[in-house]
């Protein structure tokens, strides 16, 4: 057989917002990669179209992530039927695109609930020694790079996804004993619904001026999939507590 | 309608608006307060609108139609 080192044969992950966009490309990936997988979302339809997309084992597990303890328990029920798991990623997040005066402590609240405490529970509930399977363990936030630079109206989802940093760093440090590695991507914007969405409440030069904050231009799903590839298999087993910028050159400059 | 004079007071940092109130005029006009009312019209209302619907909607009772009938 051919060498692979991204190979995640015999690796089974849990993948959040499986359904669309950055998450549909990262499920497809890894399944060709072998691994198999717990696709979370709670958007039914989309995650039928992921899954028929998948060539390994799939199960699907349709949730609304903001109830966490329906997450727990649903978890450990996959868990007992397809085996113990490797690590997560944590795709699913939302944006919020609001100027200080129209900010609320509703909206704001549920932003950093999904984008930033939900990993921090999946992190809890997945390295539990019930639902860990003891080797070769990864954990992937995926936060933005406007969790590392400044941006206009973008308060509140700043907040959120500069937390996962911290979040990154302690638990790579608590989890290394254990020896599951903790990491972080950053990404640039990439061309999905959610681009869609921001940028529809926006004129035409608002889509070139994001173009031109990339120095490689806008990035594609699959460019935040192949670095999640990397960050869950043994090829980056030296690597805990970093943040990746995937970016295309955005934070470079 | 009086909770949303007062929010579009609030945006417009002012301490009332009338109904016939151009939008533009509003010394605090510009493209974050867009994005604000933009903002505030997804959280409270349940819609989604742009820029320019808020530019076509012209004055303040455009406003009020345009987040009581987009839906
Ligand atoms: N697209 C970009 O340009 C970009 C850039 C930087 C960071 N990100 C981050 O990457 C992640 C994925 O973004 P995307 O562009 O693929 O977004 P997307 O909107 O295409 O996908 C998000 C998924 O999360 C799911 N989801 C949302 N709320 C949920 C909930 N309460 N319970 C369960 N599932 C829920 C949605 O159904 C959807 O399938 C997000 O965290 C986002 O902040 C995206």
């Amino acid at each position: 057989m051919l060498f692979n080192p991204v190979s995640l044969l015999d690796k089974r992950y849990l993948i959040t917002g499986a359904a669309s966009g950055l998450g549909k490309a990262t499920s497809i990936l890894l399944s060709k990669l072998g691994a198999e997988l717990i696709l979370v979302d709670i958007d039914e339809e989309g995650l039928n179209d992921t899954s028929k997309m998948c060539s390994s084992n799939v199960i699907k597990v349709i949730i609304n992530l903001y109830d966490i303890s329906d997450l727990k328990a649903k978890i450990i029920d996959s868990v007992s039927k397809f085996g113990k798991l490797n690590g997560f990623v944590h795709l699913a997040g939302r944006p919020y695109i609001s100027p200080l005066k129209s900010i609320n402590e509703k909206t704001t609240t549920e932003v950093f609930m999904l984008n930033t405490y939900v990993g921090i529970e999946l992190a809890k509930i997945c390295t539990n020694r019930k639902i860990f399977a003891g080797e070769s363990g990864s954990l992937v936030f995926i936060s933005s790079v406007y969790g590392l630079v400044g941006s206009a109206a973008n308060v509140g989802y700043a907040m959120s996804k500069s937390a996962l940093h911290g979040v990154t760093k302690s638990l790579a440090i608590e989890l290394a004993p254990k020896n599951i590695r903790v990491n972080c991507i950053a990404p640039g914007f990439i061309k999905t619904n959610m681009l869609q969405k921001i940028s529809d409440s926006f004129n035409s030069e608002y889509n070139d001026t994001l173009t031109k904050l990339h120095p490689l231009g806008l990035g594609e799903a699959d460019d935040v999939a192949n670095s999640v590839a990397f960050l869950l298999s043994d090829m980056s087993k030296w690597i805990t507590g970093s943040i990746m910028s995937v970016d295309g050159g955005f934070t470079a400059q | 309608m009086e909770n949303f004079l007062e929010q579009m007071a609030e945006l417009f940092e002012v301490d009332s608006v009338n109904l016939q109130d151009e939008v533009i005029a509003f010394d605090a006009w510009d493209s974050l307060t867009g994005l604000s009312i933009i903002a505030l019209a997804d959280d409270e209302y349940g819609i989604t609108i742009t820029v320019n619907d808020i530019l076509e909607a012209k004055t303040i009772q455009g406003l009020y139609a345009l987040f009581n009938q987009k839906k």
